[in-house]
């Protein structure tokens, strides 16, 4: 991200947390990307929104404190953790080892001082130093620890904070953290870990503190659906914490230049199985069993009715009609809830993707890349809405060798090419394809194939063996003569899916918002060969590799060299190339 | 007991207060109820000493004032040991728990004894002995002994065990210094040393210098000074000179390193009375110059870490123009006549009884940890010091500026007034 803020954060001063910065830091070092992107917010891009043109809404970003990288160094060699924490050493030991060890002594009382201020709700996220330096955002490879913070006296707040902080840091080297290094062919020894500690937005609502609204909203989609185009951006949005969409839980995204699209789903029933029906908020109630290895220790899940009963869904519903067998807007009758957002996106009772529309290319204009926002929304004390900012990520988009140009589908060596396609980046540890033999495929035994898969796919998955899936029609159709009606459990060690068309057959691409979200979730590349223009298929390759397992309707041939798998998110274009000898 | 010396420390810490008494208008009742100790325990101790033979010692235990809360002090074994030393300490125990704003008064304790010449058993019979005669007035709501001079956490163990079978039960918090592991305290070791760069990181902020463009001169290497470095070099000050006593010479030496020197590198070399070895730490670079010029460094900082009455009216014209701060992590190692001197170079004192305060604030957690029985982690114990240490701190400087006294005065002003308004709020006076 091309920060342009380069003056050092305002330093913490003691006793001034109402009164003095919003952010500001204890002690020196990277702030790390998640920071700067927020301090760059701070600066630039919430002066450039003004107040008059959306008087609905207060745009803000939480107070917080930033902990940065000098800290970690200091808590690392403070107390000898470089060779565990380098180590094979299991999580629960690294993280046993971290909450064993003490803070430097010379921030300890800026970090005391600052908990005897602030008696809301505090989230402690990971803001690394490598995070915009990657291919790759890091959500989810380190971790965030919410905590109540409602304790009436300091020292059991200090000690949450304390402990919260040991288990952020202690995330830097759990297995997720080591194998995305690995597999990214960084240099994990190199990774410093700055903290941002940040009052979480949203309100009390008996023991359950949550805002109303959190959202990811991202300047580039990598898997645009229906008429959108990858530069349109996505905004996914959940009820209450925003874990539930980093985490890769159902929730609900849409285009903004069409909120009120249709979303892909079946029926109404398919809406009502694949939308929301629980959510995070963090625990005000009573403690829980001890547990500071745990990220949700201090985390509730409830389900929707508390959010009814909380009086917080209004704008986010639509209620289901028995005898109409739809979806209503709102909450005017009663039936099932579902979040759909309907209120928001559809009925516009808030200006809400006005706002959005007007952010997302300010703020990509402002980091100079796309983005991914994360933010929240809830009411504050008079009613006003308030939607707080709180991360901003460079997004990356296809370059270099993830670009694929349109001559290259027709290269030589090529054996499977895409002229419609999802996902972006390249994967290079594919050894394994699985294909629906062209020759034995009926559309009459589709049902038939999906049990063939799932056992393949049983034995690939716990062999830790990612591999190509190429077959006819959709996958995961309910109507099993439009294609193969797996289910996700079914597929799941898939990491590049093909669908291709097939004599007749050549249904739309599979857009089920299940099938959809496990694509985007676990970044796999999704193919589409329609047997025109430069898509193609080299069947004869395929059935020249060494086959290991051959079924009634599938081939399994092993390759001794990795494919190259290269998608290029920005033109649709994939192509799979064979491993080379190198 | 000792012949009493012609230097009365305590007609010296009565002239102290009087000049400050004066400066607050302290009014009569409260001279006389401060200027004088509480209330005082001579006793003789009986110890059968290894050869057969019966000798007695003379213990005292004297509590200044208590008007704050228990008494906290510690006991000193020392063959010059005299009453008038006692008082004064057991005052200036007084005023440095007020000035740190810890809810406990000021006492000290005693023995005349030399423990050089004296058996570990003979130790430990007089340690028991000093509390089956003091056990009645001390205790954890009453008097919270200490290690002081010649005294360690084993003397304090040998103590608790006779107090807890006199008291029949256990009170780990009615001595404090004890081991960690047997009431004692994490952080304690650090805390004095800590806590006097807890109060000079605020002196720089207040005199907007940062800590990572400064550097320093320490005397002394023991714990103190040690652990002052310590905090100071993770701050990102550097320490040029750290002078101490050489046991075998007999006299003090500075070692200097103006690249600055390598607090790991000198602990290595380092004796347990602080003592680090001339030959090798020439070997590895370091200057090896006289004492006293630990003084006249071009530095920053003055740390003065080891013993009393090392910057005389005479001393205190070596100080280089370069000083800013002096940061006493001693007791007393300005002498009264260096004072005006110092003010006239416009150095910033931080003044011994708030720079070392530290260490008594740690024996007041390591009281508060032993009377739950509930003991702290590291983290907590040196935020929790930090925390106190710059309240403390603060709380003089702004009375200093508030009143354009000198910090020393501020402090003392600070804590007379905070123990004669206790006096008062109990209505004694």
């Amino acid at each position: 991200m091309d920060v342009k803020r380069n003056e050092p954060l305002p330093v913490f001063s003691r006793g001034t947390w109402d009164s003095g910065e919003v952010v500001s830091r204890i002690g020196g070092g990277e702030i790390g990307g998640k920071a700067k992107g927020l301090v760059l917010m701070a600066d630039v891009l919430l002066a450039k929104v003004s107040p008059e043109e959306f008087p609905e809404f207060r745009i803000t970003i939480p107070r917080m404190v930033v902990l940065p990288t000098g800290m970690f160094d200091s808590f690392m060699d403070f107390n000898g953790l470089w060779d565990l924490a380098l180590s094979d050493a299991s999580d629960a030991r690294v993280a046993q080892a971290f909450q064993k060890a003490t803070l430097p002594p010379e921030y300890l009382g800026d970090l005391r001082d600052f908990i005897s201020q602030v008696e809301a709700p505090l989230a402690v996220r990971s803001s690394s130093l490598l995070e915009d330096a990657l291919d790759h955002p890091f959500a989810g490879v380190y971790s965030t620890k919410m905590i109540p913070n409602n304790q009436p006296d300091v020292d059991t707040r200090f000690h949450y904070l304390v402990e919260a902080i040991r288990f952020v840091y202690a995330s830097t080297y759990f297995k997720t953290a080591k194998n995305y290094f690995e597999g990214s062919g960084l240099d994990h020894t190199g990774e410093k870990m700055a903290l941002i500690v940040q009052e979480v937005v949203g309100n009390r609502h008996e023991d359950r503190f949550y805002p109303r609204l959190s959202g990811v909203a991202r300047t580039f989609n990598y898997y645009p659906s229906g008429g959108a185009k990858p530069t349109d951006g996505v905004v996914n949005l959940a009820l209450g914490l925003g874990r539930q969409i980093v985490d890769g839980e159902l929730s609900w995204g849409y285009s903004p230049p069409f909120p009120a699209a249709p979303p892909p789903f079946n029926d109404v029933g398919d809406r009502m199985r694949n939308t929301q029906t629980t959510f995070w908020a963090v625990n005000m109630g009573t403690p829980p069993p001890p547990d500071p290895m745990g990220e949700t220790e201090f985390l509730l899940n409830p389900d929707l009715t508390r959010g009814e009963g909380d009086g917080v869904l209004d704008h986010l519903v639509s209620t289901y009609d028995y005898q109409s067998d739809r979806l209503r807007l709102g909450m005017g009758s009663k039936g099932p809830r579902v979040l759909d957002f309907g209120p928001l996106l559809v009925g516009e009772t808030l200006p809400f993707n006005d706002l959005m529309r007007k952010i997302l290319p300010l703020a990509e204009r402002t980091a100079g890349c796309p983005v991914e926002l994360e933010f929240a929304v809830d009411c504050d004390e008079s009613g006003q809405h308030r939607l707080c900012l709180l991360q901003m990520r460079a997004m990356v988009i296809p370059e270099g060798e993830s670009r694929v140009s349109p001559l290259e589908l027709k290269a030589p060596g090529v054996i499977l090419a895409s002229e419609h396609g999802l996902g972006h980046g390249m994967k290079n540890d594919i050894c394994d394809i699985v294909f629906i033999k062209p020759e034995d495929f009926q559309l009459s035994k589709t049902r038939s194939i999906a049990l063939e898969v799932e056992k393949i796919n049983a034995t690939l998955q716990a062999a830790k063996r990612p591999y190509l899936l190429i077959g006819f029609g959709r996958w995961g159709s309910a109507d099993p003569w439009l294609g193969v009606p797996v289910d996700w459990g079914q597929i799941s060690g898939a990491r590049v899916i093909v669908e291709s068309s097939f004599r007749e057959l050549n249904p739309d691409p599979s857009q089920g918002s299940h099938f959809f979200h496990n694509l985007i979730s676990f970044g796999i590349f999704y193919l589409t060969v329609r047997g025109r223009g430069s898509s193609r298929i080299d069947w004869d390759w395929l059935n020249e590799q060494a086959t290991v397992q051959e079924t009634g309707f599938l081939k399994h041939v092993g390759l001794t060299r990795p494919l190259m798998v290269r998608m290029d998110g920005l033109a649709g274009l994939g192509v799979i190339t064979a491993g080379n000898e190198s | 007991m000792s012949q009493e010396s012609a230097f009365n420390p305590f007609a010296t810490a009565q002239a102290e207060f009087d000049r400050i008494a004066d400066l607050i208008g302290l009014d009569a009742g409260a001279r006389q109820m401060l200027r004088s100790t509480q209330r005082e325990y001579h006793f003789n101790i009986p110890v059968r000493m290894d050869d057969g033979s019966v000798q007695v010692f003379q213990g005292y235990r004297i509590q200044h004032n208590d008007a704050r809360g228990p008494c906290k002090g510690g006991v000193r074994f020392h063959p010059q040991e005299t009453v008038n030393t006692v008082r004064a300490l057991a005052m200036w125990m007084t005023w440095k728990c007020a000035v740190a704003d810890l809810p406990l008064g000021g006492g000290k304790g005693g023995v005349i004894c030399d423990p050089h010449n004296l058996s570990p058993r003979e130790q430990e019979s007089l340690c028991r002995g000093w509390v089956r005669q003091a056990s009645s007035n001390v205790g954890p709501v009453r008097d919270i002994p200490a290690p002081d001079m010649m005294t360690n956490a084993q003397h304090m163990l040998w103590m608790l065990d006779e107090y807890e079978t006199i008291a029949g039960g256990r009170y780990p918090g009615a001595f404090t210094g004890k081991p960690v592991g047997m009431g004692g305290s994490l952080g304690r070791t650090e805390a004095t040393g800590y806590g006097v760069v807890y109060t000079l990181r605020e002196a720089l902020k207040e005199l907007e210098i940062k800590p990572r463009d400064t550097t320093a001169s320490v005397q002394g290497f023991g714990n103190v000074a040690q652990y002052a470095i310590e905090l100071y070099h993770r701050l990102g000050g550097k320490v040029v000179c750290v002078s101490c006593w050489d046991q075998n010479d007999e006299v003090s030496y500075s070692y200097v390193k103006p690249e600055g020197v390598d607090l790991e590198e000198l602990r290595s070399i380092t004796d347990h009375f602080g003592g680090i070895d001339k030959s090798r730490a020439k070997d590895l670079g370091y200057k090896v110059l006289p004492g006293e010029v630990w003084l006249s460094q071009e530095v920053d900082i003055l740390i003065p870490a080891a013993i009393e009455n090392q910057i005389t009216s005479e001393s205190v014209k070596l100080i280089h123009d370069k000083v800013k701060v002096l940061a006493e992590g001693a007791n007393g190692p300005t002498a009264p006549e260096a004072d005006p001197y110092l003010e006239e170079k416009g150095i910033f004192v931080i003044p011994d009884f708030l720079a070392n305060a530290g260490g008594v604030t740690c024996s007041y957690f390591e009281q508060v940890q032993s009377n739950m029985n509930y003991f702290w982690e590291l983290g907590e114990v040196l935020s929790k010091l930090d925390v106190k240490m710059t309240a403390a701190f603060y709380a003089v400087f702004d009375l200093s500026k508030k009143r354009d006294v000198s910090m020393r005065d501020a402090a003392y002003m600070l804590a007379i007034d905070r123990v004669a308004m206790g006096c008062r709020d109990r209505g004694w006076i």
